[in-house]
């Protein structure tokens, strides 16, 4: 392999750390009330959001440096820890139930969660295993290969239960899919089999069931399944142009339930107004072109595929979760990356950018 | 080198990324600026609290714009606990609430401790208590007004106001009827909220002030429900009757200028009484009114010219009808007699004659006329409609009873309406109760005009009834109702109550008396109504001289002038009273006694304080000298009865007392607050209204 290395893609570098900023800003606006309410400290989530944010910055620039071709060696081993520790997770008592769902790993405040390492786990193994053997996804059983493994993950994560990562992973893979030039007939179908099986998980459970109703029609449920919804509209409807400016969000004192997770974009609607969800959305659009760029820019098949699943992921969570905000999409319980408060997505999210800039690194042009 | 394919691809993955996020930039275009508005009101909306201000229930004046009912406001406590909490005293501030307000310690603690925006400690304290909370200023204990009714003369005119629940709504009575028009707008204070219910910092507040309720001036006069209150109340007392209305109609305008029941009940406390006394019965019972009724049969046959008043009647003592025989009401029969006697001595067999020559039509025309079977439309909740014989079942024998007052069943508020038509040229009106609604700020929203509903009898009728009714007062057997001086016209009744079973009753009677006066030119019709007399039950005995006191007091408070000229008083020797105050008891009494005066002593004291008529009045021989009576030492006095005394009198004889005076209008006193006899502090103002009167103070008596 030839080894021409050039600076890494700064623009994807500072939209990063601009999205980064304006999540710790909105994390510390949207939790302060209810962080004092029930911890008496106002910063509570904006200090470990810092903590957390610190430790990614560290990771994204160690990965920026580690030469992304070196990791193949761990990936298959990487690959079989990551589903012990999905397996590892379901054990009771093992993993920590917060809100009836098992995902997380760890002692006191120092928690991660497997799904986070599913997902870069997933796009390793995908990249690796599409670029050695270019033509096996064209081929009925390759593609069924790669989709079993992509189905045993899936249903490891449905077993926490964690929908938001498993529609996550399973969009990356397809993206990840279309790009190592899977045939048309096995995409379509897939796609169908995506849609109707998502569709039975929905109706199979009923809380997820109540939420499509929820989304379907928000307002006539406004007291029970539709809340969430419907208080996310009344945040983005109240902002207006300029919204009603840094602070000053009314949604955020319990009315707007995950107001500093899956709901923040609703808060920046809300204080910062259409000028502000546009910047975000903006944001994710450079965000998405430079990781694509570098994607089409990579030296190497392998660099190529692992470029468009680290994109893909932060696109996919990015639209799903701005669509849920914005009432276009059923609630997931998707984290919009970068800025939704959460230790382990974050720091798995910086990773990924830091390995997206060593890729950049080998840019050929 | 990524191929060209895959380029293509990766072009392709990107492109419907952006195309999404573009949809997503449109999609919240559209919730801000297209749905914003709407969003936003709803976000707010959902966000606020309402607390109520309940607007000011509006005023209930007499037609002379003294209030009859009132708002009045009482603070109530409430506690904001989370700033309580804060302040980090919650067991000293529990302790204060409970010592001042006298509730339980661990309660109050409990709702200190609960976490809502807003608490209510206790509602409508005594001013008194305020004050002393006020002092202790606790951190989060706060006070706001609230509104409690009050009726400031207890019961007087307590059927007509009826009264208003513990929220301001009216329940009974013009509180109920005009509800509507009292209860006013109720305002908000809007709070800004968090889901759970605390209220957030720099909150938002909106306040809506409330719109007070408009007030109602009745047709009641004050002073005529005084008059009728007094009488009725005597009434009850002397006969120990079950019940008894009174009503007085401005015969000209259909104007209530008072109506009373007994039993009563005192609007400020009516949860304390038995519902019973609750019940209007002026308007809400009807009754067989017996020969109160035969004025209105005597209308109708003269009006059809039927009957002329020198037409001759022979009464045998009964009469008899198909197979029926109805008896006259006295064992003596009256044998011969004209029309007119025939009324003078309310002889039922010449009724029965008359209403046969009438016939059932032309019964049934004047009965609708005068607007029984009917309700009036009196602006009263629960007016009944009386019970008529069914015209299509009526037979000669109920033509016959229907006659004397039989059979058909009314009430009291028709037949006082039905003899205001007869005194008023024929012309019915409808019964009001309410002149005039004002808003809060006195300005008239409504003027409630006189409604004529149709002339029943006419002009001539009217007139040539009027003279025989009162000969039915001067001559015959409304004799107690005589008052010299004026001309009185009126019909007494003496009714058989019906049996719950049927049939009637041989030991309990309704007397009544009904009339108006001055008879040349009615100005007031009043009936008296008195359910189960004891002793002596005949209407003229019972009821008369109630009738008489009310039409007499009422004449000389509204300043009617007496028509005849007084008959000229047997002199008697006057006496002068000699001043006795400041006199032991025993000393005084010697000396009035010696004089010729009867003494009457108020109070338990040893010393006179002051004495009623004062030194140096002129009185006959015999008069009543009251002695007001005190312990050196007492503080406390008793209210004299100023009635009749004018303002200097009345003015010196508190003074003497220690009393203050806050007096109202001119004349002689009429009215006063506190009542004669109650023991107040000295230094009490005491409020006495005066009225001035054309003739000499009136002395109170009642029949039989």
């Amino acid at each position: 392999m030839s080894v021409k290395k050039s600076q890494p893609d700064i623009v994807l570098f500072l939209t990063t750390l601009l999205l980064l900023s304006i999540g710790i800003i909105m994390v510390l606006s949207a939790s302060s009330y209810h962080a004092m309410l029930f911890y008496d400290d106002p910063y509570y989530f904006l200090k470990r959001q810092i903590r957390w944010a610190v430790l990614g910055i560290i990771a994204m620039i160690f990965f920026m440096n580690l030469d992304y071709y070196k990791t193949k060696k761990l990936i298959v081993s990487g690959f079989i820890i990551t589903l012990v520790l999905l397996g590892l997770v379901l054990i009771p008592g093992v993993g920590i139930e917060v809100k009836g769902s098992t995902r997380w790993l760890g002692v006191g405040s120092m928690v991660f969660s497997p799904s986070e390492i599913a997902k870069i786990a997933i796009v390793f193994f995908l990249a690796r295993s599409m670029s050695q053997n270019p033509e096996r996804i064209k081929t009925w059983k390759g593609f069924g290969s790669y989709l079993a493994v992509l189905g045993v993950v899936c249903l490891l994560l449905l077993k926490q239960p964690d929908l938001g990562t498993t529609i996550a992973i399973a969009g990356t893979a397809f993206c990840m899919f279309i790009a190592a030039g899977a045939r048309i007939p096995h995409l379509t179908g897939l796609a169908t089999m995506g849609i109707t099986g998502v569709a039975a998980l929905i109706i199979a459970e009923p809380y997820r069931l109540r939420r499509i109703i929820g989304f379907w029609k928000p307002f006539e449920t406004a007291s029970n399944e539709g809340y969430q919804t419907v208080q996310s509209l009344y945040a983005l409807g109240s902002g207006w142009l300029f919204g009603v400016g840094l602070g000053n969000s009314r949604q955020k004192f319990l009315w707007l339930p995950e107001r500093h997770t899956d709901f923040i974009f609703a808060i920046i609607g809300e204080e910062l107004g259409f000028i502000g969800v546009v910047l975000v959305i903006l944001l994710f659009f450079l965000f998405i072109w430079r990781g694509f760029r570098i994607a089409l820019c990579a030296p190497d098949r392998f660099g190529c595929l692992l470029a468009v699943g680290l994109t893909s992921i932060i696109a996919v969570q990015s639209v799903i979760n701005m669509g849920v905000v914005t009432g276009s999409l059923p609630v997931t319980g998707i984290t919009l990356p970068f800025v939704s408060y959460g230790g382990s997505s974050l720091l798995f999210s910086l990773i990924g950018v830091g390995i997206l800039l060593n890729i950049s690194k080998y840019a050929q042009k | 080198m990524v191929s060209l394919s895959m380029k293509k691809r990766i072009t392709f993955i990107f492109i419907v990324s952006a195309l999404l996020l573009g949809l997503l930039v449109v999609r919240v275009a559209w919730i801000q600026f297209v749905r914003g508005d709407e969003l936003q009101a709803k976000a707010i909306d959902s966000r606020l609290r309402n607390i109520d201000i309940k607007a000011k229930r509006g005023i209930i004046y007499d037609r002379n714009g003294s209030p009859l009912a009132i708002s009045v406001s009482a603070e109530s406590v409430y506690a904001v606990p989370s700033q309580v909490r804060r302040s980090q005293r919650v067991d000293e501030i529990a302790e204060a609430l409970a010592q001042v307000l006298e509730l339980d310690q661990e309660e109050i603690k409990n709702k200190l401790n609960k976490k809502v925006a807003f608490e209510w400690i206790k509602r409508r304290v005594p001013d008194e208590k305020i004050q002393e909370l006020k002092k202790l200023n606790l951190p989060g204990i706060n006070f706001v007004e609230e509104n409690q009714r009050y009726y400031p003369k207890g019961t007087l005119a307590a059927h007509i106001l009826g009264f208003a629940g513990i929220d301001n709504q009216g329940l009974s009575g013009i509180e109920l009827a005009y509800d509507k028009e009292l209860r006013g707008i109720s305002g908000k204070i809007m709070i800004e909220y968090d889901a759970a219910g605390r209220e957030i910092p720099n909150a938002m507040h909106h306040y809506i002030p409330p719109t007070d309720g408009h007030s109602l001036y009745l047709t009641i006069d004050e002073t005529i429900q005084y008059i009728v209150e007094r009488e009725i109340d005597q009434v009850m007392k002397v006969k120990q009757a079950k019940r008894a209305a009174i009503l007085v109609m401005d015969v000209k305008t259909g104007e209530i200028l008072a109506l009373a029941n007994r039993p009563v009940f005192d609007p400020n406390n009516y949860a304390d009484y038995d519902q019973g006394t609750w019940r209007n019965f002026a308007i809400s019972d009807a009754y067989e009114p017996g020969s109160t009724f035969k004025p209105v049969v005597a209308a109708a046959a003269m009006e059809e010219k039927m009957v002329k008043p020198d037409d001759r009647f022979y009464d045998p003592g009964y009469i008899k009808v198909g197979k029926e025989t109805i008896k006259c009401w006295t064992r003596n029969p009256h044998g011969s007699q004209s029309f007119v006697e025939g009324i003078q001595n309310s002889c039922n067999p010449v009724f029965v004659t008359v209403g046969l020559r009438l016939g059932l039509d032309n019964m049934y025309k004047y009965i609708s006329g005068f607007g029984f079977g009917a309700k009036t439309g009196i602006d009263l909740p629960g007016e009944a409609t009386g019970i008529l014989v069914p015209r299509n079942r009526a037979k000669e024998i109920d033509l016959a009873t229907m006659s004397i007052g039989q059979a058909n069943a009314v009430t009291p508020i028709q037949l006082v309406r039905a003899i205001s038509a007869i005194a008023n040229a024929g012309w019915l009106m409808k019964p009001q109760i309410v002149k005039e609604i004002r808003d809060s700020e006195n300005n008239l929203i409504k003027k409630i005009e006189p409604e004529p509903v149709r002339q029943v009898i006419s002009q001539k009728t009217s007139q040539d009834l009027r003279a025989i009714l009162e000969t039915v007062v001067s001559e015959g057997t409304g004799s107690k109702a005589y008052i010299e001086g004026y001309k009185v016209a009126g019909k007494t009744g003496t009714a058989q109550k019906i049996l719950p079973g049927g049939g009637y009753s041989t030991s309990e009677y309704i007397a009544s008396f009904i009339g108006f006066a001055p008879a040349d030119n009615p100005r007031i019709a009043a009936l008296v109504i008195v359910d189960s007399p004891q002793g002596v039950y005949y209407g003229g005995q019972v009821a008369g001289p109630v009738f008489r006191n009310v039409i007499l007091d009422t004449l000389r408070y509204l300043e009617i002038p007496p028509e005849l000229p007084a008959k000229e008083e047997t002199k008697e020797k006057k006496l002068v009273v000699p001043d006795v105050k400041n006199k032991a008891v025993n000393d005084a009494v010697k000396e009035l006694k010696k004089l010729g005066l009867e003494v009457r002593i108020e109070g338990e004291g040893e010393i006179i304080v002051t004495q009623l008529p004062p030194a140096g009045t002129e009185v006959n021989q015999g008069s009543t000298v009251v002695l007001y009576t005190q312990n050196a030492e007492d503080q406390q006095v008793i209210v004299p009865d100023l009635k009749g005394r004018t303002i200097k009198e009345a003015s010196k004889i508190l003074a003497d007392l220690g009393l203050g005076m806050a007096p109202q209008g001119s004349g002689l006193a009429a009215l006063q607050e506190p009542i004669p006899g109650e023991k107040v502090e000295k230094g009490t103002v005491v409020k006495v209204k005066f009225i001035s009167p054309n003739a000499e103070p009136y002395e109170e008596t009642i029949g039989p």
